[in-house]
């Protein structure tokens, strides 16, 4: 199921780069990337090198520039920068990735192809990826434009191959406000699960002493009616 | 950002001290070492303070518990539903450039003070014994005994390198939410924990927190004792220990006429409150007399400290410039990519390996030349508290460089915890508060060049003292201890040399 709506997608930022650049405007089908297919390797010669960094947060001193969140990392032989304007995606509001990956003993650029995907992030989540788009680089950055219809975690992941080997650079995107509930049940759920056995299992020990005390005062008061019987 | 380093002049001077101490403690270890009398400054202020305090005891603590619960519970709302920006949100600053930098801090001071207030054991007491105060009865806990296996500081040191992980290697610090998370994590980690072990469990053998207070409040110069011994001696009802009908035991099974070391005390004051003689108080005494003299030596402690010396110095490799590069080039000969969590494991557990090693190295040249019947065991936990005061002082210099350098503006947050509607900082944002400090540079050189020289200070006093109890009679010489005392030198150099370089903000 897409995550953007390819009518919206036409008018968007995204849309209008690729009716001017000379690049690969054609719209890549819904492909599903099968994770643990590419982990064995069997869509790549060489293993694909995965990423996922950790964002910052920025301002620019041109105070109409909108906060963008960044992330640097190293995966195999390149530094990858990835900047997402603004810093906090909200659904429906056009958004831009720019991606700079250069070698890191030449410093050389990259200068390939490269492919964003999106998925949704979650431990429940669909793994099926929509291609965003596919980007040459612009004076060395690659600039993608996006929109999301829904609110929620995503992964963009970033596609290219340099030197035979592939590399996927997945990075987080969160859209909009996604409020924790359900890692707040969990923990609600686990004290209260506790809480609870050990409530039941005192109880269980008091009902047990009491019936323990009950038969031993029983067992008492019933000796000398035995000892009678006896004689 | 980076923070500018200790200038090489106050590292020269302090280098210097090093070596004439050093010199010092060889020629004095020809004499015995004079095992130091504690006194209770009971007449003077402070004592005086402690005691009117102390007084006030469980409703004061009430108080304080109240206040920090609710604290807590503030950091974690605005940690999961706050701004992500990590400086603009009230959970990643307070806690880890307030809180995880000032409470070593706090520990030269109180001691284990922080334990009798902490929000996780707090909360865990709500949730479980359902009372504010006084002796819950039944106390709703299986009450089960801690099995022997895990009856130490192994769990605790485990946690502690866990969390060392999750702070360094995945940036949990960065992070509001993640923070928020972990603290929650602690507050199940402690419920459960009281819900089935008896008494407090998690203090005693699990939190990496209250074990490493509990061993840096050896250094300090507080403790919780019996005023009279002898009181205790006569004593056949043990309230401290047992507790009373409204007064809890002892959380970590202590015993007051026989408490020699702070190790496990958490402050609590129950036996302040319950004992019958009113002969438990606070008092003053020579910072780190426990760490020379009187704490009793265990294997799994002398990991612990072990540990914390290497953690501690990890911690300040991390935030260097040289950190990135090398962990860059790291990952391309290990063929590890992205946030590189493989290289810094590796990492992490080579920084572990190291300082044990050349301990244990220290140690065996030690017992080789003291040429007497000692187990090696016995002589590598009894030396193991030379870390303490080494690890404490580094700690020290390099958490007051964070505080004083990050904890400008953190007021503003108060008004706003979770950042709402707050734009990332600007380039001259960052650089107004990389300008702004609490204290003056030059103060904050010079303490921590005395820190440095006080632990290592502190460290041959350390050595001489319990170099005499293990070496008995003509093994203790100069020559004999020498190994340690360079294995302190060098401890101390790279530690000084940690603190010339610059060094990265937290946030």
């Amino acid at each position: 199921m897409p995550f953007i709506n390819p009518e919206e997608k036409a008018r968007t930022l995204y849309g209008k780069y690729m009716a001017i650049c000379p690049t690969d405007a054609l719209v890549v089908q819904v492909t599903r990337l099968i994770i643990v297919m590419a982990m064995l390797g069997w869509c790549a010669p060489a293993q694909a090198h995965h990423i996922l960094g950790r964002p910052a947060y920025s301002l620019n001193e041109d105070s109409n520039t909108p906060p963008s969140m960044q992330v640097e990392a190293q995966i195999g032989e390149y530094l990858v920068s990835y900047m997402v304007f603004p810093a906090f995606p909200r659904p429906n509001v056009p958004g831009r990735i720019n991606l700079y990956a250069s070698h890191l003993d030449t410093g050389e650029p990259l200068t390939g192809k490269v492919t964003f995907k999106v998925r949704e992030d979650g431990w429940f989540a669909d793994s099926e990826e929509e291609v965003i788009g596919s980007q040459l680089p612009d004076d060395n950055v690659y600039r993608q434009g996006f929109v999301f219809k829904e609110g929620g975690d995503y992964i963009i992941t970033a596609a290219f191959e340099a030197g035979n080997a592939p590399y996927l650079v997945d990075f987080p995107l969160p859209v909009g406000n996604t409020a924790p509930m359900g890692l707040l049940g969990v923990v609600i759920a686990i004290l209260g699960a506790v809480l609870l056995g050990v409530s039941i299992a005192q109880r269980k020990r008091l009902t047990r002493a009491k019936v323990r005390k009950a038969r031993q005062e029983g067992t008492l008061d019933a000796r000398p009616t035995n000892d009678m019987e006896e004689l | 950002m980076m923070h500018p380093g200790l200038p090489p002049g106050w590292a020269a001077l302090v280098g210097v001290a090093v070596v004439v101490l050093s010199l010092r403690t060889l020629v004095a270890l020809r004499k015995p070492a004079v095992e130091r009398q504690v006194r209770w400054i009971a007449p003077s202020a402070p004592g005086a303070i402690m005691r009117h305090v102390a007084a006030l005891g469980p409703w004061l603590l009430l108080v304080l518990k109240i206040a920090l619960a609710a604290l807590f519970l503030l950091i974690v709302t605005a940690g999961l539903f706050g701004t992500p920006i990590p400086e603009r949100n009230l959970a990643t600053v307070l806690t880890w450039n307030v809180w995880w930098a000032g409470l070593i801090l706090t520990i030269f001071f109180v001691g284990s003070f922080w334990c009798a207030v902490c929000p996780w054991d707090t909360l865990a007491g709500w949730l479980v014994r359902r009372r504010l105060v006084r002796r819950a009865s039944p106390n709703n806990s299986l009450n089960l005994r801690v099995p022997r296996m895990i009856r130490s500081v192994w769990p605790a040191l485990l946690l502690f390198i866990g969390l060392t992980w999750l702070e360094l290697g995945t940036g949990l610090t960065t992070t509001p939410r993640t923070t928020a998370i972990l603290g929650l994590a602690m507050v199940v980690l402690a419920t459960v924990s009281l819900a089935l072990f008896e008494r407090k469990a998690f203090c005693r053998y699990f939190c990496p927190v209250g074990r490493t207070i509990g061993f840096y409040s050896q250094l300090a110069p507080v403790e919780l004792r019996p005023a009279d011994i002898e009181v205790c001696a006569r004593c056949t009802s043990l309230e401290c220990y047992h507790g009373t009908d409204r007064v809890e035991p002892c959380p970590t099974h202590l015993v007051m006429g026989r408490l020699t070391e702070n190790t496990y005390c958490t402050s609590c004051g129950n036996c302040v409150s319950s004992c019958p003689s009113k002969n438990i108080f606070w008092r003053l005494r020579p910072p780190s007399i426990e760490a020379m003299q009187n704490a009793r030596p265990h294997w799994d402690e002398a990991c612990f400290m072990l540990a914390l010396l290497a953690l501690t110095d990890f911690h300040g490799i991390t935030m260097m410039p040289l950190w990135k590069e090398g962990m860059g080039s790291f990952a391309r000969l290990v063929s590890d990519s992205g946030t590189l969590l493989l290289s810094f494991t590796i990492a992490l557990l080579a920084s572990l390996a190291v300082p044990t090693m050349l301990y244990s190295g220290a140690v065996a040249v030690t017992h080789r030349i003291a040429g007497i019947a000692i187990e090696y065991k016995q002589l590598f936990s009894g030396l193991a508290f030379v870390a303490l005061p080494l690890a404490f002082a580094y700690h020290l210099a390099h958490n007051l460089g964070h505080v004083v350098r990050e904890s400008t503006g953190i007021w503003t947050l108060f008004s706003n915890p979770l950042g709402t509607g707050m734009q990332p900082l600007s380039v001259a944002e960052k650089q107004a508060r990389h300008m702004e400090l609490l204290i003056r540079p030059e103060l904050l050189f010079t303490l921590q060049a005395g820190l440095m020289l006080f632990g290592f200070w502190v460290a041959l006093q350390v050595l001489r003292h319990r170099g005499q109890r293990l070496l008995p009679g003509g093994a203790l010489t100069g020559f004999t201890l020498l190994p340690m005392i360079l294995l302190a030198v060098a401890f101390t150099g790279f530690h000084l040399w940690l603190l010339m370089q610059p060094m990265a903000m937290r946030l």
